[in-house]
């Protein structure tokens, strides 16, 4: 076999204990007597509570200090995740600013780009969206027809993103955009644009989803012209940044964790001294979450390690989203029928209603197995 | 684990296990102790390993068995190894201790003394011979003299981690034939790895694989702390889970060849469905697991995911 997948047996240093207090406690005391539905990360979009986090140093915390950064650990930072999305905080906010284009913009872009938004976000202060799918290109990322055309005073911009978590109330979105036609390599011509969502040219429009809310839009791109030094990287290199930034946003708990609060409140309702049944289905529910956590600390340790363990996050987004949507399905099965204001059908019923999503979002099962199976050495 | 244990280990398998030992080694057939092998693990000092005045410890112990797994090893290797680390109290002799549960014991037609978890050391025995589904000797002790002994509760914890560590082995083992087989065998004119559905079909096992091998390693490493029961729980858990489901595809893209005594790979597949019901079931860690987690109720559920307790 010409590939292993490695999940070094790596724990999370003692001294993370200390800060995973700080963070109950802060969640305990800034979130007082609310009610969480779910854990999910899409859920809560709350920019005084992004504040505050910023203001304890828990956003960018593995980012240099000269740029608002903490210069703390990826373990660290895993904690602060995990705890966040454990309690349901409203995290959506800045999450995709702190998991994903803070980390990109300190790898490719500019000194004037990461002088000028790192600290903003660091503050929880920035938002930004992800400028992927577009109407005929979902997991087939490389055929987006948004262009950019360079033209004098910048980049002109045609073209419609979709599916953008947060648009309609975030600051920010990078844009993957085609800046050369398509030619034999497909994945050659690609670029990211750092656009402002509130630019001239740019329409953002709402899209309901099936649980009622609104958090994804459609973006278009109407003549929108952006400056020069919008350009994050290089021209070109697109493909190769877009993918760097998959490792972040595939391994982290935010993939396993979206149906927990399902979990709290079936524990609630069957009480401390449950019949063998439930006792047996919430053990099996928490031993594929104990060993879920353990993959994606692994790949944190990874990360910490400068590696960039693209199949492996892949991996445990994969395996973490089918157990966040097998979660609520066995607790429904093992839980009587209940009036919907009740906390565990509340939290049944919003979880279900989301999954759907689950493994769509972030690229869908069957782009993450293919992943997987390149990995393993058969594409 | 110590580099030089796993070197030793992995030579020596590699070196004497093969499909012909384990046709023999394998019940009803014939249930032949491979005694060859088992002086050459000796002679290594392979079963001390563990013991506390070995210089090795307990996660090269359960390091051992996940290598010993790889290789489907015929011999009740799990037993001695546990029965010298944390019975120093069983009486020396020539020959070797097996364990017993409920009276049944992997090669106790071998062995001179069998320890049941009852509390009593067999010492001179009559067996009636017995395997699991895998062919592995599982004999029950008959008759004979007996000698009341003390059994630390913890044993039947590490015998149950013994399981998932060689069916973390096995399973590894298991996934790097099957995806080998997928890239060797052609159909429709090329491998049928290029084909999507097996694409998906592996990449679903190497999940399990990957889920199972990281609990069981989270057990290992968890020894000695005070969460270390629950993890074990944990990993017995999710590795039996992991064991069925990697047997199925594993057969399923071997296709007809997988299913016959000749191919090897049932001699993986079968030891994964033996282990996962030996030393309890998923659904008997499962309860054990999810009762303790009850017991410290719904507002400290995370807190008991998070550190195993």
């Amino acid at each position: 076999m010409s590939v292993q997948l490695r999940f070094d047996p790596i724990e999370l240093p003692p001294e993370t204990q200390a800060l995973r207090t700080e963070v109950r406690e802060f969640v305990a005391r800034e979130m007082p007597g609310e009610s969480w539905p779910n854990s999910d990360f899409n859920q809560g979009h709350s920019p005084a509570f992004s504040r505050k986090l910023g203001e304890r140093g828990w956003i960018g915390m593995t980012w240099p200090k000269a740029y608002g950064g903490g210069e703390r650990s990826f373990f660290e930072r895993y904690v602060v995740t995990e705890e966040l999305l454990a309690a349901g905080a409203p995290v959506s906010a800045h999450w995709i600013a702190d998991r994903q284009s803070g980390p990109l913009l300190l790898r490719y872009g500019t000194e004037a780009q990461r002088r000028q938004y790192l600290p903003r976000i660091a503050a929880g202060e920035c938002y930004f969206s992800i400028g992927m799918s577009e109407p005929d290109s979902g997991s087939d990322l490389a055929s987006v027809r948004t262009r950019a055309a360079q033209v004098d005073g910048g980049w002109l911009v045609n073209g419609a993103k979709i599916w953008t978590t947060d648009a309609h109330r975030n600051h920010h979105i990078i844009a993957l955009v085609r800046t050369a036609p398509v030619g034999e390599n497909r994945h050659a011509g690609l670029s990211q644009l750092l656009i402002d969502l509130d630019a001239d040219g740019v329409t953002v429009r709402p899209i309901k989803n099936m649980a009622g809310g609104e958090d994804f839009n459609e973006v278009v791109f109407d003549d929108c012209l952006v400056p020069h030094e919008a350009l994050i990287g290089e021209a070109g290199n697109g493909w190769t940044q877009v993918t760097s930034e998959l490792g972040y946003e595939r391994s982290g708990p935010e993939r396993f964790l979206s149906a927990f609060r399902v979990l709290v409140e079936f524990v609630r309702h069957v009480g401390p001294d449950p019949d063998p049944d439930a006792a047996a289905l919430i053990g099996k529910l928490a031993s594929h979450l104990m060993t879920l956590r353990k993959m994606s600390i692994s790949v944190a340790g990874m990360l910490q390690g400068g590696r960039t363990p693209a199949v492996e996050a892949a991996l445990v987004k994969s395996v973490g989203n089918d157990f966040e949507k097998l979660l609520p399905e066995l607790v429904r099965l093992q839980a009587p029928l209940l009036p919907s204001d009740h906390p565990l059908q509340r939290s049944l019923s919003q979880t279900l209603l989301h999954a759907p999503s689950f493994t769509i979002r972030g690229g869908t099962r069957e782009i993450l197995r293919g992943v997987i199976a390149r990995g393993l050495g058969l594409r | 684990m110590e580099a030089l244990i796993a070197e030793t280990a992995e030579r020596i398998f590699a070196d004497h296990v093969d499909k012909d030992l384990l046709d023999r080694a394998e019940a009803p057939a014939s249930g032949e102790f491979p005694d060859a092998l088992w002086r050459v693990v000796q002679n290594a000092g392979l079963h001390l390993v563990g013991r506390p005045d070995s210089g090795s410890d307990l996660g090269d112990l359960f390091g051992l068995l996940k290598i010993a797994g790889r290789h489907a090893l015929p011999l009740p290797l799990a037993e001695v190894l546990v029965a010298n680390a944390v019975l120093p109290d069983v009486p020396e002799g020539s020959g070797f201790a097996t364990i017993a549960v409920d009276g049944v014991a992997p090669w106790a037609r071998a062995a001179t003394r069998v320890l049941d978890l009852d509390g009593i050391l067999h010492v001179s025995f009559t067996v009636e011979p017995g395997a699991n589904i895998a062919g592995e000797p599982r004999d029950r002790v008959r008759l004979g003299r007996t000698a009341p002994v003390e059994v630390p509760g913890e044993v039947y914890r590490y015998m149950g981690l013994s399981r998932t560590s060689l069916m973390a082995g096995a399973l590894e083992r298991t996934m790097e034939m099957t995806v080998d087989y997928a890239m060797e065998r052609i159909q429709f004119g090329r491998p049928i790895a290029k084909f999507q559905a097996i694409q998906h079909n592996l990449a679903v096992l190497a999940g399990e694989v990957a889920a199972a091998v990281r609990a069981c390693d989270g057990a290992i490493e968890a020894l000695g702390t005070v969460g270390a029961d629950n993890q074990i729980a944990a990993a017995k858990a999710r590795v039996g889970e992991a064991a069925g489901v990697v047997a199925e595809i594993a057969h399923q893209v071997h296709g007809a060849f997988g299913f016959t005594h000749e191919h090897s790979l049932h001699h993986y597949t079968r030891r994964l469905l033996a282990w996962r019901d030996e030393y309890g079931r998923e659904r008997e860690w499962q309860e054990q697991l999810g009762r303790r987690a009850s017991a410290r109720g719904a507002d400290q559920l995370w807190d008991f995911i998070t550190r195993g307790q």
